[in-house]
């Protein structure tokens, strides 16, 4: 889980397939879904902070905000971040807390690191 | 736009999308895909901002997001479903890849189909363009059902299904149900379809399925059956065997259709083909069916079958007086009383004798209509002749009763000819025949019998045959001529009238009255002859008149029906005018029998005659055995003494007490009092002591040619010649009468 540069943090095959939904940029495409990917984040952090503040983690809100970023992250071509998603999902729906805040504590990084790779292709 | 090079056209030029998706991210992705490829796409960012969305236009597909927060997907589409008119619209939930139980809660909750999200968006085009055409399709087919359903109730039909290796699998469609007279939701199983079937219906019925069954052959059969409510329907049941891989029988699928209306139909044009419309009994057609098929099997069983052909006796005398609406009436009442004195069946059975059993020709036995008050009985069986004389006993005695119709009583005789297979004809058209020749037998004996065929009286019938077709040349030929009997008034010696007899002139020989008459009233003959006689009469009164003063009157004998001719009188009418003569030149003559028969039908005519001046002889009188009481308000003039009474004048004391009361009877009623049949001058002595002057009989003269009659009176009564002249002349005054 160490530090990636912007370039492979983003499967480039991804963003091939979101630019050519906007061939021209026309439609502002990409600048709109990384906003919304911002807005979702904006959204979903301060949910799953709270979810942590708690005596025991609310894996429920766990398993919905891994589970939206999961797919979200995938779409913009954020695989690391989207499989590290995928696994928290997992425990949280199996219940397992074991390992599950250190996992959680990866994936903000992840996500900070697509931010920025985000804001490179703009 | 086609921008896939899809094949469109089958679809919506740009389908509609609702996407639902919390992920905005993911919302944005896949309406910006779904766009570029053609759809037109609405987001919803929840299941609840979904479901309303649908309220305001209604998509062609829905994307559903399954994991949401609040209301997810599952519980979306559930409650999508329970919308109505969502029923069917085509849902895509999507689910991670990993996540098998979504997949089953995704079909649970009614969604069409479920996708795993990818970003490989031409996957999701394809998917969503399949689900558009396969609803499509369906949609269609749910149309197409709908019409079917629709036009399986109006032909009031459904369809069914029968597994033969599931219990209770068999089912019945809801316009299937309906034939049953069952509601969409009843359940109806075979034992319970089997239960409304009559049990003898049921028991055929179930033999020919176990039948089919193990031929693995076609069922078409009809079914009756009784409704739950009690009506009776007719269910037709087609089906055909369903095989399974292995080329095994798995079950039957067939259609009902409840063709009561047309079986109904069928039996009314079979009823009315086969059937005659007034006594419902077996009609010509199927007389002459049975027959043959009696004949056949006869034919085979090496046994005799007897034909009955039964004739009511002046049965047109009833249709006449009473009316034709009476005369059905009796129809009708007599086929019921034939009917009962054989083993009468209704059935018609077309084709389905064999195979019956040897004894199936008995089926066969029945009393038809053959038209008019003609009926027959088939007897497809008899030991002997003497089986079906029996039979025609119980017939003349079923017609003894006397049947009630028009408002009165009617005493109905018939006369009944047999004829035997093989002996008397080997085909219906002969047995017909010749049992006919029997009844024409019968006829001419006196009527009110039996009689069985034999070649005899064929040769007989076939004398009259010719007898009845000379006489109705007679008149055209002239070969028809009056003879006259003088009237004779014995006080006076003189001649006061004629009776017209007629003769019949056949070449050389001078048919007698009683060969020729009574041929005549059967055939209906009478009427033209008898309107010739008073012609006739009225010419020869003439020219007698003007021969030597004839003034007195004519005597013609008619039948009754004449009498209730409204015409009569006109025909006297113009009869007299065409002449010259007056009215009262003709006399009528009518038997008392006749007279007391039809009297209500007579009486309005004898009123009119008599008013005209055209005086009524009640000729037989004595003979009938009616109430003298009615003499008293009859318009008659003169009574005849009947010659049997006269005949045994002198010999019997019984015969001239019978003569002194007809003549008192007559004297109180102011009616002339003729004795007939006269022959010897004793019988004319007492009948002139007892007041009776007026006489006719062979004493006088017979009936003479009107020449010779003319000479008669020159040559014996002017010059006061003849013996019973000068006995008369001798006789003792007439004052006594009424008295012993």
């Amino acid at each position: 889980m160490t530090a990636s540069s912007p370039a492979a943090l983003l499967d480039p095959e991804a963003i091939r397939r979101l630019r050519e939904l906007d061939p021209s940029g026309g439609n502002k495409l990409l600048e709109r879904v990384v906003a919304a990917f911002g807005s979702s984040l904006e959204r979903l952090l301060p949910d799953l902070a709270r979810a942590r503040e708690g005596e025991t983690l609310d894996l429920t809100v766990v398993r919905h905000v891994s589970h939206t970023l999961k797919s979200s992250s995938a779409s913009l071509g954020a695989m690391a971040l989207s499989a590290r998603c995928g696994e928290i999902e997992t425990l949280a729906r199996e219940g397992r807390s074991e390992g599950l805040l250190e996992q959680l504590d990866a994936m903000l990084q992840d996500i900070q690191q697509v931010r920025a790779a985000l804001a490179a292709l703009l | 736009m086609l921008p896939t090079g899809q094949a469109l056209d089958d679809l919506p030029s740009r389908p509609r999308v609702l996407l639902v998706d919390d992920d905005e991210v993911n919302l944005l992705l896949t309406g910006a895909a779904l766009r570029e490829r053609g759809f037109e796409v609405t987001e919803a960012p929840s299941g609840s901002e979904a479901l309303a969305q649908l309220s305001v236009r209604a998509p062609d597909v829905v994307v559903l997001d399954a994991l949401m927060p609040e209301l997810d997907g599952f519980e979306t589409c559930s409650l999508l479903r329970a919308t109505p008119g969502f029923e069917s619209l085509p849902v895509l939930m999507l689910t991670g890849l990993d996540d098998e139980a979504s997949i089953n809660r995704a079909y649970q909750a009614g969604a069409t189909d479920f996708f795993v999200k990818s970003p490989q968006w031409s996957l999701l085009d394809g998917r969503l363009r399949y689900l558009l055409r396969s609803s499509r399709t369906r949609h269609e087919l749910e149309r197409s059902k709908a019409k079917l359903a629709r036009a399986q109730d109006l032909a009031r039909m459904g369809s069914f299904e029968w597994k033969r290796d599931l219990a209770g699998s068999f089912t019945i469609s809801a316009e299937g149900l309906r034939v049953f007279g069952r509601g969409p939701q009843d359940r109806l199983d075979f034992i319970s379809v089997m239960r409304m079937v009559p049990s003898d219906d049921r028991h055929v019925f179930l033999r020919l399925l176990r039948d089919v069954i193990a031929h693995t052959s076609v069922l078409i059969t009809d079914l009756p059956l009784t409704l739950p409510d009690g009506r009776q329907r007719v269910v037709h049941v087609e089906a055909e065997p369903e095989f399974n891989e292995q080329g095994g029988v798995s079950g039957y699928t067939g259609i009902l259709q409840d063709v009561t209306d047309r079986r109904q139909a069928e039996d009314r044009i079979r009823q009315l083909a086969h059937f005659d419309a007034l006594t419902g009994l077996p009609n010509r057609r199927q007389l002459i069916w049975r027959v043959e098929r009696a004949i056949e099997s006869a034919r085979r069983g090496g046994h005799e079958v007897g034909l009955l052909l039964i004739d009511l006796d002046r049965f047109k005398v009833i249709n006449d007086t009473l009316g034709h609406a009476a005369g059905d009436e009796l129809l009708i009442e007599v086929g019921r009383r034939l009917r009962s004195c054989v083993r009468h069946s209704d059935q018609i059975m077309e084709g389905v004798l064999e195979g019956l059993g040897n004894r199936s020709h008995r089926g066969l036995e029945a009393v038809g209509r053959l038209g008019g008050d003609e009926f027959v009985a088939l007897l497809p069986e008899v030991a002997d002749e003497r089986d079906a004389e029996r039979v025609a006993d119980r017939v003349l005695d079923a017609l003894r009763e006397p049947i009630f119709v028009g408002g009165q009583e009617c005493f109905v005789t018939a006369s009944v000819g047999i004829a035997i297979y093989p002996r008397d004809g080997q085909t219906m058209a002969d047995l017909l025949r010749n049992s006919d020749v029997a009844m024409y037998a019968v006829k001419s004996q006196g009527r009110n019998a039996s009689a069985i065929y034999s070649p005899q009286l064929a040769g007989h019938g076939k004398q009259k045959l010719e007898l009845e077709s000379a006489l109705h040349k007679a008149l055209e030929r002239n070969e028809i001529v009056l003879h006259y009997q003088p009237k004779i008034d014995v006080r006076a010696a003189r001649m006061v009238g004629a009776e017209a007899l007629m003769r019949w002139q056949r070449g050389n020989v001078l048919v007698p009255p009683a060969d020729f008459i009574p041929l005549a009233e059967e055939t209906g003959l009478i009427v033209p002859l008898s309107e010739w006689a008073l012609k006739e009469a009225a010419r020869q009164a003439k020219l007698w008149s003007l021969q030597f003063g004839f003034s007195d009157s004519i005597a013609v004998n008619l039948p009754s029906r004449l009498f209730e001719r409204t015409d009569l009188v006109e025909h006297i009418h113009q009869c007299v005018s065409a002449y010259g003569v007056p009215h009262r030149s003709i006399q009528l003559e009518i038997t008392e029998n006749n007279l007391m028969k039809d009297l209500q039908n007579v009486i309005p005519s004898l009123h009119r005659l008599n008013e005209v001046g055209v005086e009524i002889s009640i000729d037989d009188f004595g003979t009938g055995y009616s109430s003298l009481a009615y003499l008293t308000t009859l318009p008659i003039s003169e009574v005849k003494i009947d010659r049997t009474f006269v005949r045994d004048l002198g010999i019997t004391p019984q015969s001239s007490a019978v003569v002194t009361a007809i003549i008192a009877l007559a004297r109180a009623l102011g009616l002339r009092v003729i004795a007939e049949g006269v022959e010897t001058l004793r019988q004319m002595e007492v009948l002139h002591r007892l007041g009776c002057s007026l006489m006719q009989g062979f004493l006088f003269s017979k009936a003479l040619p009107p020449d010779e009659l003319e000479r008669w009176l020159a040559l014996t009564v002017l010059p006061r010649k003849a013996p019973w002249i000068t006995q008369a002349d001798g006789g003792p005054e007439v004052t006594r009468g009424g008295q012993r």
